[in-house]
């Protein structure tokens, strides 16, 4: 989980609106931190496809899976099973 | 107002009152802003919808029919219908109208044959042949679920698919699809310019809070009736003015899709009642008690639902700003 979690915080840091020195805490959120926007987002998704070859169904899109770093490190942990 | 009254109001009542003063209101405005504008008229896209139809009806009763002309701007993908209803409460106010269809255009920019590629990309099954398209966001109100944009295939009136776009897909395809309502700017100028008038815009403030328009395409205008008013107030408005009962009727939609895509299904994402008592609520800061009561919804749906349309409003700031300047003597 730890990796995941890595992977995810080093990709919003080369491709979202987050500052390479801040930090984030597991459960802040990414929206209202304005880490990520809606297209953010939707590239967050492809991005986790991808590198975890994972397909995610469309009842676990909510904000709760992919507003914050715990959120999403848990469903890509559940869906990569 | 004072708090039990407050307390006691019902919001959709709120948005359907004083209709009669907000025509009027409104039909002032129009002429103050051609007027300020040295114009003689405007110049009104017609959709066939509920917007243009109260639009246009309120500029012939403030300018006289004489000084208002309606565009039909049909292209390939737009349901037949819009232009026959467009044509409908052209003919019954009795202005000059004339249908201008936009493909050419969009062709000629390979819009079309662009477009054909991403949807065949992120849905193999697709065959141009047979099936119709449509752009959806999946329902928010009884699922909550995020942004997230589907190409849906229609065969025989029915869905047989559904896929999900990439990131890239969608802003393609986003690009490609404004280029319809650019378009149709373009030649509502055309024609202002050559006769003088101004362009008058038709969006709500539904759609000017939500983003629900496309900059520089039906945004890029000259005077903006209805964008204070939210969608239900057109509604009323459309009521108020005896417009056409199939405008009336017809579900609201952008038109830009192979297969009728209602405003409900990609924007709105919950009935349009829900989202204006939502979008008033915020405005006024009523109590979340006067919110259940009229909404009916839980206390809990509501401010999921309001943080959902505060995200949008937050993402949608660049569509509504005006170009920024740097003011070199400030």
């Amino acid at each position: 989980m730890e990796q995941i979690r890595n992977d995810i915080v080093d990709y919003l840091k080369a491709n979202s609106f987050m500052d390479n020195n801040s930090s984030l805490n597991d459960n802040d959120s990414l929206t209202q931190k304005g880490i990520i926007d809606s297209i953010g987002l939707l590239e967050l998704m492809d991005y986790i496809c991808e590198k975890y070859s994972i397909e995610i169904p469309e009842d676990l899109l909510t904000p709760e899976n992919f507003d914050s770093l715990q959120g999403i490190t848990n469903m890509i942990t559940k869906l990569a099973k | 107002m004072q708090i039990t009254e407050e307390m006691s109001m019902n919001i959709l009542e709120e948005l359907n009152g004083n209709i009669g003063s907000i025509a009027l209101k409104l039909r002032d405005f129009i002429r103050d802003q051609v007027t300020s504008f040295k114009k003689k008229g405007v110049v009104i896209g017609v959709s066939g919808g509920i917007d243009s139809a109260v639009v246009l009806t309120l500029c012939v009763q403030e300018l006289g029919k004489e000084n208002v002309h309606g565009l039909l701007l049909p292209e390939e993908e737009s349901a037949p219908s819009s232009k026959i209803l467009g044509a409908v409460i052209c003919e019954s106010l009795g202005v000059s109208y004339e249908e201008v269809p936009i493909s050419p255009i969009l062709r000629s920019l390979n819009i079309y044959d662009k477009k054909e590629r991403i949807i065949k990309r992120a849905c193999p099954e697709y065959d141009a042949r047979i099936h119709k398209t449509s752009l959806v966001l999946p329902d928010f109100l009884n699922q909550g679920l995020l942004n997230v944009p589907y190409i849906r295939l229609i065969k025989n009136g029915e869905t047989v698919g559904k896929y999900r776009l990439k990131a890239t897909d969608y802003l393609e395809l986003i690009g490609l699809q404004g280029v319809k309502q650019r378009s149709r700017m373009l030649v509502q100028y055309m024609y202002a310019e050559t006769m003088n008038y101004a362009v008058c815009g038709t969006t709500n403030k539904t759609e000017l809070v939500l983003g629900q328009f496309v900059k520089y395409g039906d945004g890029g205008v000259d005077l903006e009736p209805l964008a204070d008013c939210y969608k239900t107030q057109v509604y009323a408005l459309g009521k108020y003015l005896d417009v056409n009962e199939e405008i009336m009727r017809r579900p609201p939609s952008a038109d830009t899709w192979s297969h009728y895509t209602t405003d409900e299904e990609f924007y709105w994402r919950m009935p349009i009642q829900i989202m204006d008592q939502l979008l008033y609520a915020q405005e006024h800061r009523l109590p979340l008690q006067v919110i259940e009561k009229s909404t009916g919804l839980s206390s809990e749906t509501i401010e999921k639902t309001q943080r959902h349309i505060n995200r949008i409003r937050d993402t949608t700031e660049y569509v509504r700003a005006t170009p920024s300047v740097c003011y070199i003597n400030r």
